[in-house]
């Protein structure tokens, strides 16, 4: 005996061939969709990396732009200061050694500077000994200032630029 | 010892203000400068004003506070104000007065100047020549800046003239030659003077600026000095060491307020709204130290910044200066409105001397040509833009509509820029044709067809 035959056997068949190749298309489409939405989000990543970079390497170069502007403003300014103590250490110097030389001249010294000082201002002028060294003379209304540290000034204002051989190249 | 005595002299009759009145004095001169001292040994400076007989009114740099009249004594340098001169300014910066404020040692020049300085022979000038770049695309192309002009930068209260003025001192070129800048601040509040400092501090730490900066709280006869002090400065960087100096003074309108209140001081009789009858011939004496001369390296250039009152340009200021100066840069509170930087107004501005700093050896052939075309297609587009407020856009020819798109692409694409941009010449330039190709070719008759058939090949059309 033969089991009776399904006349839907076919049109399950036909259906299921059908269910399947639409599935295996699906799925097909799927992988294929898959692979190109990798391909798109690598290459986007790897755009904005490349962006990403580049600013990056911009914002450093800027940001080490300002740090070596900063820098060598910061040591010219340090520089500036070391030579201003270096001038006023030669200042202090200078008066201490016009001090010094005048004490050692004594009272020769003192009345050349008195005849300098009765020079600009008359014989009338009054001389004064000032405590450093050196005199300052007065009449009504004008003075003559010949102390040690204002002769000391003097000189180091007329020393002008080769007072930067403190601080230039040997 | 060396060297004359000095007398100092102890009469003070009177203290007035910022004013000194000494009795007693002997062959005192005008403008001759002084030095005071306090009895707490405080060493000041001071101008004269007035000499009448013996007595010698000086106006102390420093004020006048804190002084006696018994313990005062001044003395006089029998000259006008001097400066020690040479390369130790530059990378210095100075007070209104030329003293160091950077907390290093006294400028120590080779030689001192007279700060009034001495004007140039007018036979000896050579004419202005060879540009001086900006890396500001509007003033590079359109108003060109040229080495011994002077050149201003007409501005109003609100404008960003002092953030172009330090962009062009930070950013300015002589295409490699020796150079220097020499900024001068006259009446700036502190924070403007700490915006200054910044802006141009890399060109400070490659020693090629000097910078003078007198505050708005400073004493307004400093702010008579600080530009002399400035050009003296910049005359010898120029023409004793062969540099290319560009000297930026801002602002100019100060330093006229300030010798308006001097004039006043000295019981002058004032003219046009209370400024000195003098003051055409005192900005002379500061404009025509520019230049260039014959047989001597270097030049000095000036790039004057002033405000206009109230935008006024018929002021005595921006109208004295206009008659002395080559050109000028005007800012436009319009274009400043649309948010755009620098708010130059091209048609408005113009550097008479131009055509002595471009073209081809100086800086590109076809930039004569270029700018020449953009400034009338804009002043056409300026004449449309007029029309079609009257009788509506859609009235306008495609010609006319061209023209606005013009106008559109110079706002949108030529003249923007940043405040830290430095744009090359040949950007700018290029940006300039881009603007230009907005119009058809029949529209551009300025430009030499050959300049024409290499930035835009004829299309069919056009060619029958």
């Amino acid at each position: 005996m033969t089991a009776p035959v399904d006349e839907l056997d076919p049109v399950r068949a036909e259906l299921l061939r059908a269910a399947r190749a639409a599935a295996e298309a699906t799925l097909d489409h799927a992988r294929t969709g898959a692979a190109d939405t990798l391909l798109a989000a690598r290459t986007a990543a790897e755009t904005v990396l490349a962006q990403a970079r580049r600013l990056g390497e911009a914002d450093g170069a800027e940001e080490a732009d300002r740090e070596r502007v900063r820098a060598a403003q910061e040591a010219w300014e340090t520089e500036l200061v070391v030579r201003a103590e270096v001038y006023a250490a030669l200042r202090a110097e200078v008066r201490r050694g016009v001090r010094r030389a005048l004490a050692r001249e004594g009272v020769a010294a003192r009345s050349h500077l008195a005849d300098v000082a009765r020079a600009a201002l008359g014989p009338e002028a009054e001389i004064t000994a000032s405590a450093q060294g050196g005199v300052t003379a007065e009449t009504p209304g004008r003075r003559v200032d010949l102390s040690a540290d204002a002769l000391a000034d003097g000189a180091l204002d007329r020393l002008g630029v080769r007072a930067e051989t403190l601080w230039g190249p040997p | 010892m060396s060297g004359p005595v000095e007398v100092e002299y102890t009469g003070v009759r009177e203290l007035r203000g910022p004013l000194v009145v000494v009795e007693g004095v002997s062959g005192v001169g005008w403008d001759e400068f002084a030095t005071i001292v306090l009895d707490s040994g405080e060493r000041r400076h001071g101008l004269v004003l007035e000499v009448d007989r013996d007595l010698a009114v000086v106006q102390v740099l420093e004020d006048t506070a804190g002084m006696n009249r018994t313990g005062t004594r001044v003395a006089f340098s029998g000259s006008p104000m001097r400066i020690p001169v040479g390369a130790g300014w530059l990378g210095r910066v100075g007070n209104g007065r030329g003293e160091p404020a950077d907390g290093g040692p006294p400028v120590l020049g080779g030689s001192y100047e007279a700060v009034g300085g001495a004007p140039i022979n007018p036979v000896r000038r050579e004419p202005p020549n060879d540009p001086v770049l900006t890396g500001v695309g509007a003033v590079d192309v359109l108003t060109t800046l040229v080495r011994g002009q002077k050149l201003p930068v007409f501005s109003a209260a609100g404008l960003p003239h002092l953030e172009l003025a330090v962009q062009i001192a930070a950013q300015a070129t002589c295409g490699g030659e020796p150079f220097a800048v020499v900024f001068a601040g006259m009446g700036l509040t502190h924070a403007d003077t700490a915006f200054v400092r910044d802006g141009l501090a890399a060109r400070s730490a490659a020693r090629e600026l000097v910078l003078f900066l007198n505050t708005a709280d400073d004493p307004v006869i400093e702010r008579l000095l600080t530009p002399r002090l400035a050009l003296t400065v910049a005359e010898h960087l120029a023409f004793a060491q062969g540099r290319h100096v560009l000297v930026v003074m801002t602002d100019m309108t100060a330093y006229s307020e300030a010798l308006r209140e001097v004039s006043a001081a000295r019981g002058e009789i004032p003219a046009r709204r209370a400024y000195p009858g003098y003051l055409y011939s005192d900005l002379a004496s500061l404009y025509e130290r520019c230049g260039r001369i014959r047989g001597r390296p270097g030049s000095l250039t000036i790039l004057p910044v002033l405000t206009m009152p109230a935008g006024d340009i018929t002021h005595p200021v921006p109208d004295l200066t206009g008659y002395i100066t080559e050109g000028q840069i005007v800012l436009s509170a319009d274009v400043q409105a649309a948010g755009t930087y620098p708010p130059v107004d091209p048609l408005a501005s113009l550097s008479r001397l131009m055509r002595k700093g471009t073209g081809a050896g100086r800086t590109r052939a076809d930039h004569p040509a270029v700018a020449a075309q953009l400034i009338a297609a804009l002043a056409r587009s300026r004449q449309v833009a007029e029309l079609a407020d009257l009788i509506g856009r859609a009235a306008l020819s495609p010609t006319d509509l061209r023209h606005l798109e013009l106008q559109d692409a110079f706002r949108d694409r030529f003249l923007p820029q940043g405040t830290d941009e430095d744009r090359s010449l040949d950007d700018s330039l290029d940006r300039a044709w881009e603007v230009l190709l907005t119009l058809p070719r029949s529209q551009l008759g300025m430009l030499p067809a050959d300049l024409l058939d290499t930035h835009a090949p004829p299309r069919r059309e056009e060619r029958r």
